[in-house]
């Protein structure tokens, strides 16, 4: 796809850039010309078409702000392109994995599978082809300019970006350009170089059809590996999780190798690094962290006027959601004057799609352990298996556990591991921020027959 | 083991004990005399205040054992009656009510059965070379099905051996408001004394039986429905024979069409054959052979959940419905449902009432039913009929005119008040047999369990029956909690209410290029102050372990604002809940587009 790098600083640039006429190739190359002193000005610059970058720059127009998005690669970012959106696709191929297993004891006769790697690999391309075209719709439609290109920082005193050589500026400039996953290098782990990165895993890769056969690695393994999610290990510590799982979620690196050699994972051929996304751009004047994160504030301005960071970028709490409800807050406030308006870093539930996929909400048992004093905190538990597997010899558990606070029992933490976690966390994580008690979910009349009914029912 | 035998000698031990009991040696002398004798003693023996057990809870369902178990952990001693009348088909099962043996368990198994149907023809598309399309053998499955629910019936037994509930395969009937007789196969009776008595029988399925009248009974009931003619419908009990209803599941809209008529009884006749060759629900799950071309009359949920699971694993299927579907549910969703299940294969044939079932000599049903409006007559033929045209509480076997417990006219249940209490002090009724109760099991459990600790006296917690979340598990699940936006704009006015809505589409679905147009929520809340959640409802996958959480957060009052300020989780259908924007009164496109 190419975006066609047009500004439309003024009124009759809108009509130009689709028809490639004679004419028009004139006009695009006077224009190049004076561009190169000219600036073109927006009321908001966005860099980084991903998800929070495209939400901010949406709800911006439409609150009349004139903006324009700066994106060097494919509309959608991580989460569309090599993140959530293929990654469950890959997830639900496995999940099918999962149901092949059990078709015999449900009742159906007769299906012995094969595996064809090209075929996912096609249909997923296809979707995620699919999801670019409708971003790039969706910005045409709010008349959003799209600026195809990667942005620099000039030194000029006033924030201006340069793209293709040309000049941008707005009195608004968001760094949205999320961040990409690390690299092992061969020092820390010899041999690290020999795996990929989830960026290779969701794009061109053709060689894993080996890896994912069954007898290679089993598949719940493969698409297990993901999250750099810091407070995840203190829940997998907890000894409720089977042992595969702490293999996938390999946030620690330096301890992967020795999982992966653990006969747990036999030789596998190729082997996933994931471990967590440094930003990129290097813009002047705005203060990084020691990891190179920006560093924004709650209202995701970062050290410089003028110049906001969210997301991946930022390094806090790497998730699609997460970089979509700040850009819209951020818009709010700077376009509709809604001064107070931020997002709530508080209880963003996370699901970890593993296999089985892990939920969680709020506080470990060992943070609010830390918070409230170990008298303070109640745990509920509950482990049991599911009834799917009533039916089949193949068997997983389902583990729950509320993290209650204080004589009213509020619930400040909602963890667990189960098929089903992944949709049933949604809805609790609501009440979680409106701060529900344990008595409240007693009160709640359970779903029968589901899994989510358990966290209603724990005693 | 304490159980009075009237035919039975008399302990001296027994005899100490129940000291208000000193002439119980009458007994054996018949029952009339018997019953009268008890009922000279329940006086004498509530001066006395000494009954064998604290509570005998009649019916080993989800509210009554819930009761039964809850009761004993507070050192109550207690009893459970519970007998299964076998089906007019012969099926029979064990403890633990419908929903172990008849309902929830066995339906979502044979549901979970048949969306695997349904992977099997999505995995292709994810990879999976599937060489040929698996067939399926309904004996595999129902086997399976059949002995998880076996393991349950033990694991009830077992669990009421641990808290030491006293467990009886007796039929239960009342002789007044501290006395239980129980009957067992061979009609042997037993006889407990109690403090309380729960009534938990809950209800099994209608048949649209004939049921002879006289003609001034076919009089009465003319004049009564001539005032309300066109209003009677499937769920629309006789009114005035509410005796009717419960022996016969007489079902007026069926016997009645045209109440103007005068030979209406012949025009109209019920459905012959309906029994002996028709099945319910009761009968489906135990089934050794697979139903084959299957007809479900009734849009029920149990009927589209049946129907839909049945298409699902390959089968033939039509439904034949009078009117609505999903009658009580929000229409708009109830129509997403079946206009999913029409577009799976499952067939719909509407405002269709059956006039007959006929067995042919090939050994396969004919049915023959009317197109109400056209009054044209239409025939097929079946391996199978599944009514599903409704439910009756189980009250006849109780005697509880002889207790004196009074039965709503119009439904047949028992009246109770918002504590559970009967017309009769001390006898309690709750779960399906109710009325005015949510036909659930989770409610009757939760209803059991605060029952239970209120008569151990460790509570006065009352249940809380509003806000109830429920899920249809129709191939494409159903999940709603609160009001239906028709209730909603009864109750708050066109004015009154803003509904956002969404048509979205599953992920899962993207990939495996199906069709998502019915995958569709909406959030009913009030329109002006915080906007608070009256209703939400969701179709799509998982949808009962999606509207969960929300159910509880409804429960503790959320607003539109609470679902907007909560964080998605990113790809699910669940967040789909969280970025609801589009107002239905706004007419935008309400597709959602993009992450």
């Amino acid at each position: 796809m190419r975006i066609v790098s047009l500004c439309r600083g003024t009124k009759g640039g809108a009509a130009i850039g689709r028809p490639v006429s004679a004419s028009y190739k004139v006009l695009l190359l006077g224009r190049t010309m004076a561009s190169i002193s000219a600036v073109t000005r927006f009321d908001f610059l966005v860099i980084g078409g991903g998800s929070g970058g495209l939400a901010g720059a949406r709800r911006a127009a439409e609150l009349g702000a004139k903006t324009a998005v700066i994106e060097g690669k494919k509309l959608g970012g991580t989460c569309v392109n090599v993140g959530c959106v293929p990654k469950k696709v890959m997830w639900n191929t496995a999940v099918h994995a999962e149901y092949l297993h059990d078709h015999e004891d449900y009742g159906f006769e007769g299906s012995h599978t094969k595996f064809n790697w090209q075929t996912i690999k096609s249909k997923r391309d296809a979707y995620v082809k699919r999801l670019n075209n409708i971003y790039q719709s969706n910005l045409d439609r709010a008349k959003i300019e799209s600026i195809h290109g990667h942005a620099v920082f000039t030194n000029d005193a006033e924030p201006t970006v340069m793209v293709n050589g040309k000049r941008y500026t707005a009195p608004h400039i968001l760094i949205a350009t999320g961040g990409r996953p690390s690299i092992v290098s061969d020092s820390e782990v010899p041999g690290a170089n020999l795996g990929i990165t989830s960026d290779g895993m969701c794009a061109p890769y053709t060689s894993l059809p080996m890896l994912i056969s069954d007898d290679v690695l089993p598949p719940h393994i493969i698409v297990g590996m993901c999250a750099p999610y810091t407070s995840l290990p203190t829940l997998i510590s907890d000894d409720v999780l089977p042992p595969h799982i702490i293999v996938g979620m390999c946030a620690p690196y330096t301890s992967l190798p020795m999982l992966i050699s653990d006969d747990v994972l036999p030789l596998p051929h190729c082997c996933l690094l994931l471990i967590d996304s440094p930003p990129l751009l290097l813009p002047q004047g705005v203060k990084q962290d020691q990891r190179k994160h920006i560093v924004a504030d709650e209202f995701q301005n970062t050290s410089r006027p003028g110049i906001y960071a969210l997301g991946d970028v930022c390094g806090k709490a790497l998730l699609t959601p997460v970089a979509i409800a700040a850009g819209r807050k951020l818009a709010h406030r700077l376009f509709e004057g809604k001064q107070d308006s931020k997002l709530e870093y508080r209880n963003i539930p996370t699901v970890v799609f593993s296999h089985p996929p892990i939920g969680t909400v709020g506080l470990t048992e060992a943070e609010a352990i830390k918070a409230h004093g170990k008298e303070n905190v109640k745990i509920y538990t509950t482990a049991f298996t599911p009834m799917y597997y009533a039916m089949t010899a193949r068997k997983s558990q389902c583990v729950m556990k509320l993290v209650c606070v204080g004589r009213e029992e509020k619930v400040v933490g909602l963890h667990m591991q189960g098929p089903g976690c992944d949709e049933m966390l949604q809805g609790f994580a609501v009440a979680v921020q409106m701060g529900a008690t344990k008595a409240d979910f007693d009160r709640t009349v359970a779903i029968h027959p589901t899994s989510a009914e358990e966290l209603v029912t724990m005693r | 083991m304490r159980i009075l035998k009237p035919a039975e000698c008399w302990t001296p031990k027994l005899r100490v004990r129940s000291f208000g009991n000193n002439n119980m040696a009458a007994l054996c002398k018949g029952a009339r005399r018997f019953k009268r004798i008890i009922f000279c003693h329940s006086l004498v023996r509530g001066f006395s205040g000494k009954y064998e057990y604290d509570i005998v809870v009649i019916g080993g369902g989800s509210g009554g054992l819930a009761c039964a178990k809850e009761a004993a952990q507070y050192g109550k001693k207690v009893a459970v009656l519970d007998y299964v009348d076998p089906s007019p088909k012969g099926t029979k099962w064990g403890l633990g009510g419908t929903c172990v043996n008849v309902g929830c368990i066995p339906k979502k198994l044979m549901h979970q059965s048949a969306l695997l149907g349904g992977a099997l023809k999505d995995a292709a598309k994810y990879g999976w070379n599937v060489p040929h399309q698996p067939s399926h053998c309904w004996a595999t499955m129902s086997l399976a099905v059949q002995n998880y629910v076996k393991s349950l019936n033990w694991g009830h037994r077992v669990q009421l051996q641990d808290r030491k509930v006293k467990y009886f395969n007796l039929k239960g009937q009342l002789t007044d408001g501290h006395t239980v007789i129980g009957t067992n196969k061979s009609g042997k009776e037993t006889v407990l004394t109690t403090q309380d008595i729960v009534i938990a029988t809950g209800s099994r399925p209608k048949y649209p039986v004939h049921v002879s009248l006289t003609r001034a009974v076919a009089q009465y009931l003319f004049l009564f429905f001539s005032e309300i003619q066109w209003s009677v419908d499937y769920d629309h009990p006789l009114h005035p024979f509410p005796h009717l209803l419960i022996s016969g599941c007489l079902h007026p809209g069926w016997i009645i069409r045209n109440p103007n008529t005068p030979h209406f009884f012949c025009q109209h006749p019920q459905v012959p054959g309906a029994v002996e060759h028709g099945i319910s629900s009761d009968d489906i799950f135990w089934m050794k052979e697979s139903p084959g071309k299957t007809l479900v009359v009734g849009a029920s949920y149990v009927g589209l959940e049946c129907a839909g699971f049945l298409t699902g694993i390959g089968l033939d299927v039509t439904v034949l419905v009078r009117s609505l579907a999903l009658r009580g549910f929000d229409q708009q969703m109830a129509g997403l449902v079946t206009e999913h299940m029409d577009s799976h294969g499952t067939k719909f044939l509407w405002r269709r009432v059956p006039r007959k079932v006929e067995k042919l000599p090939s050994g396969s049903l004919q049915v023959t039913w009317v197109e109400t409006s056209s009054d044209r007559e239409e025939q097929d033929t079946f391996d199978t009929v599944l009514w599903a045209v409704g439910r009756a509480p189980v009250t006849r076997a109780l005697n509880l005119d002889a207790a004196g417990v009074k039965l709503d006219e119009d439904t047949g249940k028992i009246i109770v008040s918002a504590n559970e209490e009967t017309s009769v002090p001390h006898v309690f009724a709750m779960g399906d047999v109710a009325k005015g109760r949510p036909e659930l099991t989770p409610p009757s459990i939760r209803a059991g369990r605060l029952l239970a600790r209120r008569l151990a006296g460790v509570s006065t917690e009352i249940m809380d029956y509003d806000n109830v979340p429920t899920t249809v598990f129709t191939p494409l699940e159903y999940s709603c909690v609160g009001l239906s936006e028709a209730e909603a704009r009864r109750l708050y006015r066109e004015g009154g209410i803003e509904v956002y809505h969404a048509f979205y589409k599953p992920l899962e679905f993207a990939v495996a290029q199906r069709d998502s147009s019915q995958c569709y929520i909406k959030a009913v809340c009030l329109r002006d102050g915080d906007q608070r959640i009256l209703g939400l409802h969701f179709t799509g996958p998982n949808a009962g372990e999606v509207m969960q959480g929300f159910a509880l957060g409804v429960r503790c009052g959320a607003t539109y604002s609470h679902l907007m300020n909560t964080v998605g989780i990113h790809p699910t259908c669940a967040e789909e809940l969280t970025k609801l924007h589009i107002s239905k009164r706004s007419g935008l496109d309400a597709t959602v587009t993009g992450c």
